[in-house]
């Protein structure tokens, strides 16, 4: 068995690690590092509950392997608050309820975070869309999409000032 | 994780040179990954070695002498928003594109793994096949280009050797308009289609000159509707001739029941289909 050497820059901090061929990057990322706000649903890219982004754009992490992700921005759910301060899409999920069992919760967030990063102000349909890859089974979509929707407002508020 | 996908080595080959040695060597015991969206959901058993193609630069969309070249390892989100395709009949890619699976997994997803997977319902080989794409593949020994209608021999199976990978889709210059449909069952988005089709019509003065029907999920790859292609060429094309058509395609149809349909209902399904994206192709080519 070869193991790799990686080094990837997780939430802002570059770290190595060696890893197996076939680990997935949720593996490593929950059993290596302690990261365990990135969950693992159904580990065949259905649910959306391992979504992470890299370099910008949402991905899987149950489909994606460790070794693959090597020299590249990884953003986790960890990542997104700054100090005590909840990110505004962390926040409006609080204040829209738009979380119940919280199993969906993060990977819902980092796929809201990457889109809202390629577009400031998308429409209720695109959001809707853009979610088809995150299944909830307890609230349903409607607050998430509610909460999306207001925390891109709240971010082009923020980027105005 | 299934046990039996532990393959116990992974390159990370940087030229195309270096890739191809190492499935030469490594005998058909390696798998090429590049999304890792087929195969890390299929696991295989028996592979002993992966060979990661993300540096290898097949990651792009070019125009070389009328020609548009696609990377093998572009991903689908770039193929739905490229300005080279944007314009018909190109633009039938991007929009078979983005009704593939899910936004996520377009941004994992590749166009070589598309057409490698070789699924009969794979959304991206019909638009290509609509416009007579050509695979270019390399091996050891050299390369070749064929086109992508002689690539697939039957279900999840290609003309591909053991040391050969595919590098690049080529897309020639093409005249007309251009169509995508899919039916597919809406509990979930990542579903593959119950049936799709593709079609490509370009007329001269409301005259057919020359059209492709490309059926998905009817059969052990996708196919072309030879004999309703036949029916429309040098025709004036008019909901009548568009009919004929769409139901000598669903003839050629050869289905099977599976768990999403019925062979029955996919015939039918077909020549629905058909007949609703010529007019739309028709409708495009005078656009």
């Amino acid at each position: 068995m070869t193991e790799i050497p990686i080094r990837i820059c997780v939430n802002g901090e570059w770290r190595d690690l060696t890893v197996k061929p076939y680990e997935r990057l949720v593996d490593s990322l929950r059993e290596r590092l302690g990261m365990t706000g990135t969950k693992v649903g159904c580990g065949e890219g259905e649910c959306g509950a391992c979504t992470v982004n890299i370099d910008g754009k949402a991905v899987l992490s149950c489909l994606t392997l460790a070794a693959q992700a090597d020299g590249k921005q990884i953003k986790t759910i960890e990542g997104l608050r700054k100090g005590a301060e909840l990110h505004p899409i962390q926040k409006a999920f609080v204040e829209e309820g738009a979380a119940q069992c919280g199993f969906c919760t993060p990977g819902m967030i980092m796929t809201a975070e990457a889109m809202l990063g390629q577009d400031p102000n998308p429409s209720e349909e695109n959001v809707r869309k853009t979610l088809a890859n995150n299944l909830c089974r307890c609230t349903g979509y409607d607050k998430p999409v509610k909460a999306i929707l207001k925390a891109a407002r709240e971010l082009r508020g923020a980027n105005h000032e | 994780m299934s046990i039996s996908f532990t393959p116990s080595a992974y390159y990370r080959p940087d030229s195309l040179r270096e890739a191809v040695a190492l499935l030469s060597n490594l005998r058909g015991k390696a798998r090429l990954i590049a999304g890792g969206t087929d195969l890390l959901v299929m696991k295989p058993s028996g592979v002993d070695a992966l060979i990661d193609v993300g540096v290898l630069n097949l990651n792009y969309i070019k125009k070389k002498e009328g020609t548009i070249c696609i990377g093998a390892a572009t991903t689908v989100d770039l193929v739905e928003n490229s300005p080279l395709l944007a314009g018909w009949p190109y633009q039938v890619l991007p929009e078979a594109a983005k009704s593939m699976a899910t936004p996520t997994i377009r941004n994992m997803a590749t166009i070589g793994g598309n057409v490698c997977n070789g699924s009969p319902a794979a959304d991206l080989c019909l638009a290509l096949m609509a416009l007579d794409a050509s695979v270019s593949l390399v091996a050891p020994k050299g390369g070749r280009t064929l086109p992508l209608k002689d690539f697939h021999v039957g279900v999840n199976r290609t003309v591909l050797a053991e040391d050969e990978l595919l590098a690049e889709v080529l897309i020639p210059k093409s005249a007309g308009g251009a169509s995508f449909l899919k039916l597919r069952r809406h509990q979930t988005a990542v579903d593959i289609a119950v049936v799709n089709v593709s079609t490509r019509l370009n007329c001269v003065n409301g005259r057919c000159v020359d059209a492709r029907i490309v059926l998905g999920a009817v059969a052990e790859k996708q196919i072309c509707a030879q004999k309703a292609q036949g029916l429309l060429l040098n025709q004036i094309v008019d909901p009548g001739v568009i009919q004929k058509a769409a139901e000598q395609a669903a003839e050629e149809a050869r289905p099977i029941d599976d768990i999403r349909a019925s062979a029955s209902y996919r015939k039918r399904m077909v020549a629905v289909l058909v007949r609703r994206s010529l007019e739309l192709s028709a409708g495009r080519c005078r656009a």
